[in-house]
């Protein structure tokens, strides 16, 4: 990662003069909206849908303490081996000492933001082994050395042409067209396949772990995570405790949830249920499973004001429908985790050191609040973050002395109308030929996209007052 | 609400404040100074006369008080002409936003509690801007504490946006004949209204019952137009680019006229025609159901 | 390693609420199952046939396990000029009279590059349109995803309304996988561009076995909005 969250205002104005890829970004701003929207309409009562789940994910956080243990001990039951990890380099450190233990070479993995976070590839192949990365899209941005630009579709900032660059550079096939998306997608395919034939160790996220039966679930387009969990000889699932989930039927109404917000569809192509190690009969399957859970902070959000985050499903509906993040791009939130769960999330991972420009990213607008499937209070979080920066003091001086400032007049009703009075007859004798400013002293931000209106001759209060005098 | 503007790299506080000062020492002050008690002196002329008439408190909001006094002047003929009588508290300021937005609860608590004093006598209290009711109604209850929590409650109970307290409480109605035509007119769903209080259908109705009025909705007429409070000066760049989105889909509804109900958004959008030499007139809602179109609009010459 | 484990469930405990056994299930008894989807249509066979196209499906119907065997070899030729398929050691697709189609599949783990593949389904969804098979000798996980076209057969009789019906049915049984299957595999990370086929089968096909109006079909390619394309044909000028 060598964007810092704290780049974010300079990151974004890069983003914004690249034409081609803000033009891509617009187009998903319009149409996952409009996807989404169908596919809510089409269900019926999709709010009693989140309000049922966010209940029983709110039951499950509360009670964690009850099923992670249950889930815990149902994972044995099914053969599996369950691990936990304090922090990333532990997760790492684990699953490393897994593949070590078994001679691995070729470590084929699905799509797992957890192991994004983690930064597990690196830690691999600093230790000679090959990590192919099965997504399509998280295998385009493995090839490119890039970062995820999106939760749910890490490449979706890389145009066509430079992905055709890209596999023309990348496999060695010999001189070719790759006309189309299907012709590209075809290549990766069978470029794909031959990992999948040949790779020691599975590796795949999770989107939810059932207690009552130790079951985790993987919902996924391609097939990839399938094959992943299935051909290679050991499959190691890394994810987060606070998948946990009661029952089945919780993660069927989570499935429902889910997809709807992420792509629109009903369900995905895939959503898988694994238990555990290759049966006595069984032709195919892992011989060995494992669970590795990783908390990294997630047990200080649990005991939190901000333990609504860990209800996020990875959705990704916040970022389609934010307009900062169709804006800046992924990128510039400098995390795997971007748009306003990432704002959220970074900083509670990481520090509000290192990302106190996330939270204020934001205009507070609600449109992800309104289409989060979780139904999280991402702007009352996002301003709660502002409060915890103000409190410590990390952003820029100047606004918090002049927010006091204003904050103090404002007390002295008075004062406040001499002032205001004053600023305003100023600025409306300067600006009422024209109607406005280009460039006014203080207020550069503002003038430095926008003309400032001129206000009208002078403030309401004044105008009231000496009308009411006349009157008397 | 939002006016504190982003002080250039260069300048410091002390810049900011001496600023301020010199302002106040360029005009008048003498005859300001000698003002009197700011307490609610006005109201005597309106007394509440019959029980059934509404009693309400306008909340004219600091930047209609600031920068477009007409929107609170048109506020008042309609909320009159709805058989209300109006009450402005002449005590109050700002309801705290700019600081609550940017995180400073601190700062903003003492506000609250001085807005709720100033207000809670009121039967109503009504703010020609969703945001500003959206302060009061559902934040002013996350930030306070206690007592002051249960007051906060109170007034929220009561506590309108100008176009939800017209079409929902005081149910006004016009007769055709004194109907005024506005034009065409697109009407952009500012964010607190629209999602804090579930403002889209009522200044619509309004438009086509108060007035003769060509609606032409926009495309993803929902969206935030990038005003933001600080963020418009935190962040311009994805500011504008927010803002021209939404002026290109005014635009191309054919409308003349782009309308809301928050006056940040509209300064930030008209600002932002004007940058960018788009054609478009840009006005609050209460001066389209007022009828006043002899007001220039926002950001145009007030001399011509 | 015990240690992250015991820290980390210690941390959990700090943050939760600590309640006895009995009261964690009375409050999750309290929680249903909450809604699902509304059905296309009334019918369960006409709903689930109808999201199985909505999902990219393509169906036929049999009401006999004869006429299943014969439209399953058209499938085949239609598409592949073949007659090879793979199934799984599952009883019920061993007892298909085969020969009526003269057909006979290798019963087995299907391998890259396969042409076609045949599951029998342990249950259909109407509500999502999907089918589920259970990984195990029935059906090796390999023959959902290697091959470049997934048939299924569904019984009628094996169709269910609601998603967490079909995981509920399983319960007891404790599979090693379920798999519930809803369409061709596919992406759209390239340019958001939708192309089927990315690691598994490009083609999904399905096929519902039972006593099922004829009509039914045409029935559900409308509702799914297939039928469009045909309406909107030019009348011929008569
Ligand atoms: S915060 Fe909500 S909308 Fe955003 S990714 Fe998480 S669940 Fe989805």
């Amino acid at each position: 990662m060598t964007i810092s969250s704290n780049d974010f205002i300079a990151q974004s104005v890069v983003a914004l003069q690249e034409a081609e890829r803000l033009r891509t970004r617009k187009e998903l701003g319009k149409h996952m909206p409009a996807l989404r929207t169908r596919a809510v309409e089409e269900f019926g009562d999709f709010e009693g849908l989140r309000e049922h789940v966010a209940n029983v994910r709110q039951h499950a956080l509360d009670n964690l303490d009850y099923y992670l243990p249950q889930f815990e001990q149902q994972a044995i039951d099914n053969g599996n081996q369950v691990h936990y990890a304090r922090t990333g380099a532990e997760l790492n450190d684990l699953v490393l000492s897994i593949c070590q233990r078994h001679n691995a070479r070729k470590i084929a993995k699905g799509k797992s933001m957890v192991t994004e976070e983690t930064e597990l590839n690196h830690h691999l192949e600093r230790a000679g082994l090959e990590v192919v990365e099965t997504d399509l899209g998280e295998y385009i941005i493995q090839q490119a050395g890039e970062t995820p630009s999106h939760i749910v579709g890490p490449a979706l900032h890389k145009p066509e042409a430079e992905i055709r660059e890209l596999f023309l550079d990348k496999h060695p096939l010999g001189p070719r067209e790759l006309e189309d998306p299907p012709a590209m997608v075809e290549e990766a395919r069978s470029v794909l396949r031959e990992h999948f034939l040949s790779a020691d160790v599975g590796i795949v996220g999770a989107n939810a772990l059932i207690a009552e039966n130790g079951y985790s679930l993987l919902v996924t387009n391609e097939g990839n995570g399938d094959l992943c969990a299935n051909l290679p000889n050991i499959l190691i699932v890394c994810t987060t405790m606070e998948r946990v989930l009661p029952r089945a039927r919780d993660a069927a109404a989570l499935v429902r949830l889910l997809t709807r917000s992420t792509t629109g569809q009903s369900i995905s192509c895939y959503t898988s249920y694994y238990s555990g190690p290759r049966r006595q009969d069984d032709i195919d399957g892992p011989l060995e499973t494992h669970y590795v859970l990783l908390d990294n902070k997630r047990s200080d959000i649990l005991a939190s004001d901000y333990k609504d985050m860990l209800q996020c499903m990875r959705c990704g509906a916040c970022l389609n429908h934010c307009p900062v993040y169709i804006g800046a791009g992924g990128h510039a939130y400098g995390s795997v985790y971007q748009g306003p769960m990432g704002s959220v999330l970074t900083p509670l991972l990481s520090s509000l050191e290192e990302s106190h420009t996330l939270p204020s990213a934001c205009t507070t607008c609600g449109r992800c609040a309104e289409v989060c499937p979780a139904n999280i209070p991402l702007p009352d979080l996002l301003r709660d973050l502002r409060h915890d920066e103000s409190r410590s003091k990390l952003g820029s001086g100047r606004w918090r002395v002049s927010m006091k400032l204003h904050a103090w007049v404002s007390q002295h009703p008075r004062l406040y109308q001499l002032l205001t009075g004053l600023g305003v007859r100023t600025l409306h004798r300067m600006g009422r030929r024209r109607g406005g400013f280009s460039r006014l002293p203080f207020a550069s931000g503002w003038t430095q996209e926008r003309d400032f209106p001129a206000p009208q001759k002078d403030t309401f209060m004044h105008q009231y007052r000496k009308q009411a005098a006349q009157d008397e | 609400m939002y006016w504190s503007f982003d002080l250039t790299p260069t300048q410091g506080v002390v810049d900011h404040l001496a600023a301020t000062v010199i302002l106040a020492l360029s005009a008048t002050p003498l005859r300001l100074v000698q003002q009197k008690d700011s307490q609610p002196r006005m109201s005597e002329s309106q007394q509440p006369q019959a029980s059934q008439r509404f009693q309400v408190h306008l909340f004219v909001t600091c930047l209609a008080d600031l920068f477009r006094p007409s929107i609170a002047f048109n506020s008042i003929a309609l909320l009159e002409e709805a058989g209300c009588d109006v009450t402005v508290p002449m005590s109050q300021t700002c309801c705290g936003q700019p600081g609550y937005n940017t995180g400073d609860y601190e700062a903003t608590v003492p506000l609250a509690k001085q807005f709720i004093a100033t207000f809670e006598g009121a039967d109503y209290v009504v703010a020609p801007s969703g945001s500003c009711a959206g302060m009061i109604t559902h934040h002013y209850p996350r930030i306070l504490e206690g007592q002051w929590h249960e007051r906060a409650l109170d007034l929220a109970a009561r506590t309108f946006e100008l176009t939800q307290f017209l079409s929902e409480v005081a149910g006004l109605k016009r007769p055709i004949e004194q109907r005024s035509d506005v034009g065409s007119v697109t009407y952009h769903d500012s964010c607190a209204g629209l999602r804090e209080l579930g403002i889209q259908t009522q200044p619509r109705h309004l438009l086509n019952t108060l007035c003769r009025a060509d609606l032409k909705e926009m495309e993803r007429t929902d969206v935030c137009c990038g005003f933001g409070g600080t963020f418009c000066a935190k962040m311009p760049e994805l500011s504008a680019n927010m803002a021209s989105d939404k002026l290109e889909m005014a635009q191309a509804s054919g409308a003349t006229t782009l309308a809301g109900g928050d006056l940040g958004c509209l300064m930030n959008l008209a600002g932002r025609a004007k940058r960018e030499g788009i054609e478009i007139e840009v006005r609050h809602i209460a001066e389209l159901l007022a009828g006043d179109l002899a007001t220039p609009a926002i950001g145009e010459s007030s001399q011509s | 390693m015990s240690d992250a484990r015991s820290d980390i469930l210690a941390r959990i405990r700090h943050a939760s609420a600590c309640l006895p056994e009995a009261e964690v299930k009375l409050a999750l008894s309290r929680l249903g199952a909450g809604p699902s989807a509304t059905l296309p249509h009334p019918d369960l066979a006409i709903a689930f046939l109808t999201n199985v196209l909505k999902n990219q499906g393509t169906v036929d119907i049999a009401s006999s396990r004869s006429e299943a065997v014969v439209v399953i070899g058209k499938y085949l030729y239609e598409h592949h000029r073949s007659r090879k398929l793979v199934a799984g050691n599952d009883a019920r697709l061993a007892a298909l009279p085969w020969r009526d189609a003269g057909l006979l599949p290798r019963f087995g783990e299907a391998e890259s590059g396969e042409l076609a593949a045949l599951s029998y389904a342990v249950a259909g969804i109407a509500e999502t349109g999907s089918i589920v098979t259970c990984t195990g000798r029935n059906n090796p996980a390999a023959n959902n995803l290697l091959p470049e076209d997934h048939i299924v057969i569904v019984a009628l009789d094996d169709l269910v309304e609601r998603y967490d019906e079909a995981l509920d049915a399983l319960q007891s049984q404790r599979p090693r996988g379920i798999n519930v299957i809803s369409g061709p595999s596919g992406t759209a990370d390239i340019a958001m561009h939708m192309v089927h086929g990315a690691h598994g089968p490009r083609r999904w096909h399905v096929v519902l076995l039972g006593h099922v109006p004829a009509d039914c079909v045409e029935h559900a390619q409308a509702l799914a909005g297939l039928a469009n394309e045909r309406q909107a044909e030019p009348l011929p000028d008569a």
